[in-house]
Parts: structure tokens; C-alpha cells; sequence
């Protein structure tokens, strides 16, 4: 089978409505998808294992970070394991995607290969978001030194190399940038590729509140300032 | 504003910030322990002679001694706060770890190891439970 290789990780909180047609569109391309449930309280985990995912469940809330290591963490025990593909439980993206993705990055000599909406298309994007996520770009310029023209696209794929290095640590959704500050500590070759964010009413109300943009910023802030010695 | 007071602010700024990144080190924590015996000692001398505050905050130029405890009150309420902080965030991140490892250990049992046995060496099918299994960092 296709893709026998891969690992596509899903982080899942509080998404029952979506989540198993989500891995169920994803196992037609996907043999090895894992769903790790952050802590759900509606049943999320009955429809990842519905789905034919296999399920890691935290046993206590702890963010989209959080969740996004612990499933690579999962998927790296196992050895045959050679790229991971991130991919959001609520249906913003799209399989053709990922695994175009997939095949882009078996092709060229790449180790992170990040979704980019402003390359490929948004359906039904609200203005508000544009601009807060043109802000983010020269944000994360300024704090990580990578540039990109959508830096918080959930839709990634990397290789075992990278995966490796990974170990994000902010619980909150800073992790975002977080995972830019490993790309650049790595100093390993990145890229974007054009991909379709779909804004359905169901992710929108799901979604991030702009306003929480301040609270992700100046908790990079002060870990980039007192990041501190271990 | 006199200049003076800027760069009296910008280097508290400075070595707040350098205290901070620095904090693991043991010349810092043995100092941070002396600090505090040092203002325990302070006190119990200020109960027992009122008049000690008031003569060291005229040595420094501060018009009251009990400006002068109000001062050294936000210093230390800073240091606490940063530090207690700093405590909060490290220990959260090791009930991530722990917790992280549960899911994936709990998660192995259930379904076996990712990928399944087939991907196992046939020597190391037997009582791998310990290899496939997850592990706190550093421990």
C-alpha cells in the first residue's frame, strides 16, 4: 500500500462531530493515522477509534502542542516510520493536500514542508484573519528568523530527521512558533507548499479568537527573553 | 527625568533579566538564600529597634523608613513572583511528560506498538515492551 511510511498525526480536542470522517477521508491515502485525543469530554475518542485511527488519549487536558508531540512521539517508535504529516481534526484541510505534500517532499531535498494558504487558496477567510495572520508573518520573522508567507498553517509534513529534534515544550498554542524556532535551530532545508484552507461555520466557531494572538505573543516574549539554561 | 534614572532603570531591567536566565546557578541560589536570611535578620532587628529603618533609609537618601521597606517590598515581591513563575512552568512541563508518557504507554498496551509486529525484528518480538515503549526525557 501507498504510504506505508508515513504517520499522519492528528491532534483532537473536543471534535466528535468531525474527527471520524476526518480520519476516515485521510485512511483512503493514510495507512497509519494517530489521533491523539487532548483530553475530550464528548466522546472524541470513540470516533477516532470509529474512524480506524489508532488513539493516544492524555489523560488530562494539555494543549494543540502538546497533543501534536505527543503524537510524534507515538509514531516514532515505530522504526519504519520516515515522514509525519500534522493535520487538524476540524476539516480545515484537505487529503489531496497532505498527500501532494507527501509526494513533493519524497521528491526534493527537504526535511519540513509547511502548508501555505496565502500560496494556495482560503474559502470563506473573514478579513480579520487575514490581517491578524499577515501580523504573524513578520512576527515570526522577527522572533524565529523564518519567513513565511503562512506561518500557522496546521497542515505540515516532515521527515524522521526533524520529527527527532522536535521536542516542543510551550504548552499553549505558542507552539506554533515553536515549531518555527526548531526549523531554524536545526538549520534544516524547509519549504512552503500551496494548500486549501476550507473556513466551514463548524471551524470557524471552533477556532482560535484572534484576541488570544496577545497572550501566544508575549508568552514567546518572555521564553525568547528568560529562556534560561536546564 | 534625570539620565541617571534612566540608566539606573535600564540596568535593573538588565540584571533582572540576567538573574533570571541564570537561575540554575548554584552562586545564584546560595545568594538568593542569603539574601533572604539577611532580610529575616533585618526584620527581627527593625522589631526589636524601630529607629534601624529610619537611619538606614536617611544613609541612602530615602526620606522614610518605611519608604524605604515598601521599596525593598516590590524588590522582593518581583523576585518571588518571577521565581514562583518560573517554578509553575517547569513543573508543568514535567506533568506533561509524565502524562505524556502515560498516553502512549496506555496506548501501546491497547493497541500494541505503532506500526505493528510486523515491523519488529523477529529477536526483539519477544518482551519488547520495555524497547516500544515511551520514557520520560532525561530520566
Amino acid at each position: 500500500m501507498e504510504n506505508e511510511d508515513v504517520w499522519v498525526i492528528v491532534p483532537t480536542y473536543n471534535e466528535a462531530k468531525v474527527v471520524r470522517g476526518v480520519i476516515e477521508a485521510l485512511r483512503v491515502h493514510f495507512p497509519h493515522v494517530v489521533a491523539v485525543d487532548d483530553g475530550s469530554v464528548d466522546g472524541s475518542a470513540l470516533e477516532i477509534l470509529a474512524g480506524g485511527a489508532r488513539l493516544v488519549r492524555h489523560p488530562i487536558n494539555m494543549g494543540a502542542g502538546a497533543a501534536l508531540q505527543t503524537g510524534v512521539d507515538f509514531a516514532l517508535l515505530d522504526p519504519g516510520a520516515r515522514y509525519f504529516v500534522t493535520f487538524d481534526a476540524d476539516g480545515q484541510h484537505r487529503v489531496d493536500d497532505a498527500v501532494a505534500m507527501v509526494e513533493h517532499i519524497r521528491n526534493h531535498d527537504i526535511d519540513v514542508l509547511l502548508g501555505s494558504r496565502f500560496l494556495g487558496s482560503a474559502v470563506n477567510m473573514k478579513q480579520s484573519r487575514k490581517l491578524l495572520l499577515l501580523a504573524a508573518r513578520w512576527f515570526e520573522k522577527a522572533s524565529s528568523g523564518i519567513y513565511l508567507t503562512d506561518a500557522h498553517n496546521g497542515l505540515r509534513v516532515f521527515s524522521r530527521t526533524f520529527a527527532e529534534v522536535l521536542r516542543m515544550r510551550m504548552a499553549d498554542m505558542a507552539w506554533a512558533s515553536e515549531f518555527l524556532g526548531r526549523i531554524a535551530d536545526s538549520k534544516l532545508p524547509y519549504a512552503e507548499f500551496p494548500v486549501t484552507v476550507d473556513y466551514t461555520e463548524y471551524s470557524q466557531a471552533k477556532g482560535q479568537h484572534s484576541i488570544n494572538s496577545v497572550n501566544i505573543a508575549v508568552d514567546i516574549v518572555v521564553n525568547r527573553v528568560l529562556r534560561g539554561h536546564r | 527625568m534625570p539620565w541617571i534614572k534612566i540608566v539606573l532603570i535600564a540596568s535593573s531591567l538588565a540584571v533582572l533579566v540576567g538573574v533570571f536566565r541564570h537561575r540554575q546557578r548554584v552562586e545564584l541560589r546560595a545568594g538568593s538564600r542569603l539574601l533572604a536570611l539577611l532580610l529575616g535578620a533585618l526584620a527581627v532587628a527593625s522589631i526589636a529597634d524601630p529607629d534601624i529603618p529610619q537611619r538606614v533609609a536617611s544613609v541612602v537618601g530615602v526620606t522614610r523608613g518605611t519608604d524605604l521597606i515598601l521599596y525593598v517590598l516590590v524588590v522582593v515581591f518581583v523576585l518571588t513572583s518571577l521565581g514562583l513563575y518560573f517554578r509553575v512552568r517547569e513543573s508543568d512541563r514535567r506533568l506533561q511528560d509524565l502524562a505524556r508518557v502515560i498516553a502512549i504507554n496506555q496506548a501501546v498496551l491497547d493497541g500494541g506498538a505503532p506500526g505493528g509486529a510486523a515491523r519488529l525484528s523477529p529477536t526483539t518480538q519477544e518482551g519488547t515492551r520495555s524497547d516500544t515503549t515511551a520514557r520520560v526525557p532525561g530520566s
